[in-house]
């Protein structure tokens, strides 16, 4: 049987003051695992505990109770961290340190150097666009940009599993198309990946399983596709079919099946249609 | 060794990288070799002057860099999360710790070398009664050295500046190591045209000062981990100017009343057992804060 890349059992934290006063009870007792190879999309409204379990996850924090294991070991095991990568909420970064040296460092953070860790480096600038401003101090980088640079340093060691907290916070729809691509591919290649995101609409693009939290419990978990299809109900989508026709097919329909028919008309979806319309000006 | 070099070296890059280093490195190198231009009592040691000058440049603007540095890179890398970037990777803490604290001791090591460096050329000056010799139509070999001394390090500025415009080099870095190196033309030039001995014995005093600064280092990094970086800071430097941090009094005490200068007074020096037990204190705090500093660390949750 395959270990989970991420086990989470009975997982809580209560965060206390200098007193050890409990001031708020973040978790109060997740259970979550994830497989290889999942998109993992860890979804919820402010303060529901979404930030504080990557942190538990990540070993940054320790948990009031409960136990979270990353490929089997503790998340403070440098064997499991030395197979993840991670993309904070904001995009720290040292402003003084060039593109270039941001991920040079974050390289030698992972134990790379040499010729491996400049060729990975090159590659990644390219792979997120920053090639052309590789040697601009990342201080002076638009969000967009910066967001970019963190994005490819947590990918400089070719991880396992990756954890990004709002991977597409700051970026344009472009960039933002870029990313969910980029994780597919990711995906693809057989990395776990952990996400967190306030915009709905790109989870659902490329999670294959999420969970919910609701004030630090898990309110729904499972399959993307198993959570939001209504299997009691059926859509169809007919080409070259006008107004007046497709009236006239629904209640054909209607009369035949008994029950309500409605119909609407598809939309291309908004990032489509700025891709192409942003894609046509340049 | 990969993970300690890349911690290390961003830690000496912020250090240097503050505008505050630049203006610090500045006032120290010019402050220090104008003395004997400008003093105009010299209590019948011409070297005085400048020597506790040299003393206190290092020492109380050492402390400023040393505090600021660590805490900011410490303290401020916690707050900023760019710490908790870097330690969700597989970097034991005690290595984040002891590597950022390698690179500060670094950055301070610049300022050492050329607060010491512009230490002994105004020593040299003042101690050859230079300036008194030219005003009395006297030798002038002394003037090159001088003048070196204090151009260099607006040159330093001017190189740093330029390759800031060209190069987009970090002008701050930049402006340190420069001021550094236009400190060695200097010394070169007073001692090839000394004609008095230099005052070498100043090196061990020098680096016992040097030490406790690295000690204060160590236990402002330490103090970052857990306390937030201005509480830190403002401890420190009160602590310093009360004089009522006990522990480190071996080394860094009162000025107006310190063995390490009061030795220099009429041609002496520090005692070798003196300076023996200045350097274990000093190592003993340091490996103390190190390893306290390392604890704290693992300790602390960082959200």
């Amino acid at each position: 049987m395959n270990t989970p890349v991420v086990e989470i059992k009975g997982l809580k934290k209560t965060f206390r003051d200098f007193w050890l006063r409990p001031v708020a009870e973040a978790v109060r007792g997740i259970d979550l695992t994830v497989e290889k190879g999942d998109v993992f999309g860890l979804l919820g409204p402010n303060g529901s505990g979404k930030s504080t379990t990557i942190k538990l996850m990540l070993g940054l924090l320790a948990p009031s109770g409960g136990t979270v294991r990353l490929f089997g070991q503790p998340p403070r095991s440098r064997a499991a961290r030395a197979r993840l990568g991670y993309l904070p909420e904001l995009s720290y970064l040292h402003p003084f340190l060039t593109a270039r040296e941001t991920l040079l460092y974050y390289a030698g953070l992972s134990g790379m150097g040499g010729t491996a860790a400049k060729r990975r480096t090159n590659a990644l600038l390219e792979q997120v666009g920053l090639a052309s401003v590789a040697n601009r101090a990342v201080g002076g980088f638009s969000k967009g940009m910066a967001r970019r640079v963190a994005l490819a340093a947590a990918l400089v060691a070719e991880p396992e599993l990756l954890i990004l907290d709002e991977p597409t916070s700051g970026l344009d729809p472009i960039g933002t198309r870029d990313v969910k691509e980029l994780i597919r591919s990711l995906a693809s290649k057989g990395v776990t990946v952990v996400m967190t995101s306030h915009l709905l609409g790109d989870t659902e693009d490329v999670c294959s399983r999420i969970a919910i939290l609701s004030k630090g419990l898990v309110a729904a978990c499972g399959r993307t596709e198993e959570l939001l299809t209504r299997k009691q109900d059926a859509r169809f989508t007919v080409a070259g079919l006008d107004e007046a026709e497709a009236k006239a097919f629904a209640a054909d329909a209607a009369a035949r099946l008994g029950k309500e028919v409605s119909f609407d008309h598809p939309r291309v979806p908004l990032e489509d249609f700025f891709a192409e319309t942003v894609g046509e000006a340049r | 060794m990969r993970r300690f070099l890349a911690l290390a070296r961003s830690a000496a890059l912020e250090a240097l990288a503050e505008p505050l280093s630049a203006v610090l490195f500045l006032v120290a190198l010019l402050t220090v070799p104008l003395l004997p231009v400008f003093h105009c009592h010299q209590f019948g040691d011409p070297a005085r002057l400048p020597r506790e000058c040299g003393f206190s440049a290092l020492l109380v603007f050492g402390l400023v860099f040393a505090t600021s540095s660590a805490v900011r890179v410490i303290g401020g890398e916690l707050a900023s999360g760019t710490a908790a970037a870097a330690l969700a990777r597989a970097v034991p803490r005690p290595l984040f710790f002891c590597a950022k604290i390698a690179g500060v001791l670094l950055a301070f090591a610049v300022f050492a070398v050329a607060v010491s460096s512009a230490t002994l050329v105004s020593v040299a000056v003042a101690e050859a009664g230079e300036i008194q010799a030219v005003a009395h139509g006297g030798s002038r070999a002394w003037i090159p050295g001088l003048a070196v001394a204090v151009i260099g390090p607006l040159a330093g500025f001017a190189i740093a500046a330029a390759a800031n415009r060209f190069f987009r080099a970090r002008f701050c870095v930049g402006a340190g190591i420069a001021l550094v190196a236009a400190q060695m033309p200097a010394l070169a030039l007073v001692v090839v045209l000394s004609p008095v001995d230099m005052a070498w014995n100043m090196l061990p005093a020098l680096g016992v000062l040097a030490l406790g600064c690295g000690v204060f280092i160590i236990l402002a990094g330490a103090l970052a981990v857990c306390l937030p970086p201005a509480v830190v800071t403002t401890g420190i430097v009160l602590s310093v100017l009360s004089s009522f941090v006990w522990p480190v009094r071996a080394i860094v005490p009162d000025m107006q009343n310190f063995w390490l200068v009061d030795a220099f007074a009429g041609g002496g020096m520090p005692s070798a057992g003196r300076l023996c037990t200045a350097l274990a204190a000093g190592l003993m705090l340091s490996a103390f804060w190190m390893v306290a500093g390392s604890i704290l660390l693992e300790r602390r949750e960082i959200p």
